[in-house]
């Protein structure tokens, strides 16, 4: 056997296009994998020369799935333009964004466990290809496919309420935002007549943790196992409590062990992050100055904010947390199928906080809008479902941007999702005489646990056929397929 | 917080942003512009909650933008359930949809397709010239057909 390559393009169920070569030697045994992201990314050059004001519209449409994400973390930055830090914003301000912020993440995390994780939960890494989608689980499990429609419905109705629609919808303007709850939204949300009401939405997403626990149990050898490896860990979190914190808060480090490698104000991330870049991907690798590439790169996300946290400020995922930890003996878990846990707790975390906001009448108040100081500069940093979610924009006198610098969440996954990549496909690839379609699926479950953005990290469109080639060690391709 | 109001959605599809993909968004302007009593919905691309809202309807009109060249420039047609769905993605056909909607909620609403031609669809706002005549006369043709007793979805909506 020659030498080889296999390539996996575009990988499937992500939000985006990327593709996976998979390098055999003249045995079969993997000798290195790398996940491309070949989309191009534009964002940051052409926001250049537009008013400041334009960026909290203008950049969320990185991306139809987190629009939300961007449009605050634009948000908080443009905030300091007009001389708003994030606790001089008016407390109605802030709680209206709040809510719009757990509305997504519950949203979006529901979009990614019922449809693009499930299908390898609930038919197993080599079930066929065809059945791997979410048609196939709305069909085969009904009762949880309806569960999973109304809980990612509910977090868009949220956004819709707040934002005028589910997609590129507008809630912040700088200094704060430009419209308050009325009492017949808040009602929708908790009579429970139209839509399940929120209460509904704290016990299903109890179930569905439930149901993770479960499955776990009976599964415990595989999860436990697949793309397992140590990394160092990166979130927000409360500034005085060291509580998980989605929208404002310190940014700390921890390594694998638990050691605490950075905790700093966020707006200083700059002087503490480098990118690296490689030839063979548009998106870079973030990674610690002090560190190093090697050591001081970090996984972000549901697994790193449970595992950088001291605890969670809400009764139920609080509970759930610490039977969580208590699986690693309170050490950080490194486990990258943890990840799917890991963020059903969120979604219980995000249900409970958006009821504490519901029963409260300050989101129904008036003082929305704030302003001081104009400054030059602005850096807004939020949790995105993804994770580490950073916005920095300069501006001249005029107020036009001059720089804009956007690190999203699956750009500091980077090197984890490449390392997950090689841990797979040298377990599952090596030395096999057949590569078949479930072992190329393992590689992209392996991706999917950090549900990235490609779209976002690297700002395209584009059409997602999937094609895998099989090169020989020349670059000869010597079989094809694709599938749409 | 949405209201239903009619027995019939009419869902258009595409992007605005891209030319004529913008066919399926227009064409729900012109509906909002004449008031007719339609609930409406514009959608990027349909997504399985859709199948929730359907079920909630007598009637869907997908309408969205179609590369195929037709004679008319448009082609309304019967829409019938298929669990054709796409691997690779979580965008699906209106087929798909209404094959959901059957199969989760046990409705099958009456649902038709409303293709309209177009050419263009590069990065740009605005339809090609070709795209627009296609739309008057889809449009045309549509109010026409609900204006027919004859007409299903006329039917109480």
């Amino acid at each position: 056997m020659s030498n080889r390559k296999l390539v996996i393009e575009p990988v499937t169920r992500v939000e985006g296009h990327g593709k996976v070569t998979i390098k055999l030697d003249e045995n079969g045994k993997v000798e290195d994998a790398f996940l491309h992201i070949v989309e191009f990314r534009g964002f940051e050059k052409f926001i250049q020369g537009h008013p400041y004001w334009e960026a909290p519209v203008l950049v969320q449409r990185l991306c139809g799935i987190c629009p939300v994400s961007h449009h605050l973390a634009a948000a908080k930055a443009i905030d300091q333009l007009v001389g708003i830090d994030p606790d001089s914003l008016s407390p109605i301000a802030t709680k209206l964004r709040r809510l719009l912020h757990y509305g997504q993440i519950f949203q979006s995390h529901a979009l990614h466990f019922f449809y693009l994780a499930s299908p390898d939960l609930l038919f197993g890494v080599d079930a066929p290809a065809e059945k791997r989608n979410v048609v196939a689980v709305a069909t085969e499990n009904k009762e949880l496919a309806k569960k999973g429609i109304l809980m990612r419905k509910f977090g868009q109705e949220i956004i819709k309420a707040l934002a005028g629609k589910k997609i590129h919808g507008i809630l912040a303007v700088p200094g704060g935002v430009h419209k308050t709850f009325m009492p017949e939204e808040r009602d929708y949300f908790l009579d429970g007549k139209e839509i399940p009401n929120i209460d509904t939405m704290i016990e299903w997403s109890k179930e569905i943790v439930d149901f993770m626990k479960s499955y776990h149990a009976e599964n415990a050898k595989w999860i436990d196992s697949f793309a397992r490896y140590p990394s160092n860990h990166l979130s927000l979190v409360h500034k005085e409590t060291g509580a998980l914190e989605l929208y404002d808060g310190r940014l700390r480090s921890i390594d694998a062990r638990g050691k605490e490698l950075m905790n700093i104000a966020d707006i200083e991330y700059s002087y503490h992050f480098k990118e690296a870049v490689e030839p063979w991907s548009y998106l870079k690798f973030p990674y610690m100055k002090e560190y190093g590439r090697e050591n001081g790169w970090n996984r972000v996300g549901p697994l790193a904010r449970i595992n950088t946290c001291t605890h969670i400020n809400t009764p139920l995922a609080e509970a759930e947390r610490k039977i969580f930890k208590a699986y690693t003996k309170d050490f950080p878990n490194n486990m990258t199928m943890h990840t799917h846990w890991a963020r059903l707790i969120e979604m219980l975390h995000c249900a409970e906080l958006m009821k504490e906001l519901l029963l409260d009448d300050d989101i129904m108040g008036n003082d929305l809008v704030r302003k001081g100081t104009t400054r030059n500069k602005g850096i807004g940093i939020i949790e995105a479902p993804r994770g580490t979610l950073i916005h920095e924009y300069h501006t001249d006198d005029k107020g036009l941007i001059t720089k804009c610098n956007l690190i999203v969440s699956t750009t500091h996954n980077n090197e984890a999702m490449n390392r997950g990549v090689r841990s797979v496909a040298k377990e599952v690839l090596s030395e096999k005489p057949e590569i078949t379609e479930p072992m190329l699926n393992q590689i992209e479950i392996a991706i999917r646990a950090y549900d990235p953005c490609l779209s976002c990290a690297t700002h395209a469109l584009g059409q997602m056929p999937l094609i895998v080639r099989l090169e020989d060690y020349q670059g000869n391709i010597i079989d094809e397929k694709v599938r749409s | 917080m949405k209201k239903l109001g009619h027995k019939t959605i009419i869902i258009g599809i595409g992007n605005n942003g891209r030319q004529d993909d913008g066919l399926g968004w227009s064409f729900l302007d012109l509906i909002n512009e004449d008031e007719l009593p339609f609930d409406l919905e514009y959608r990027y691309q349909l997504q399985i909650e859709d199948a929730e809202l359907i079920s909630k309807y007598d009637n869907v009109i997908f309408v969205d933008a179609c590369k195929t060249e037709i004679e008319e420039g448009y082609d309304l047609y019967p829409c019938l359930p298929a669990d054709n769905y796409s691997f690779s993605t979580h965008a699906l056909s209106p087929e798909t949809i209404l094959y959901i909607t059957n199969e989760l909620y046990n409705i099958n609403p009456n649902a038709q397709i409303l293709a309209i031609h177009g050419i263009n669809y590069e990065l740009e706002i605005g339809l090609s010239s070709i795209a627009s005549k296609n739309l008057k006369r889809a449009y045309k043709y549509f109010k026409d057909k609900i204006a027919s007793k004859y007409f299903v979805l006329t039917k109480n909506y």
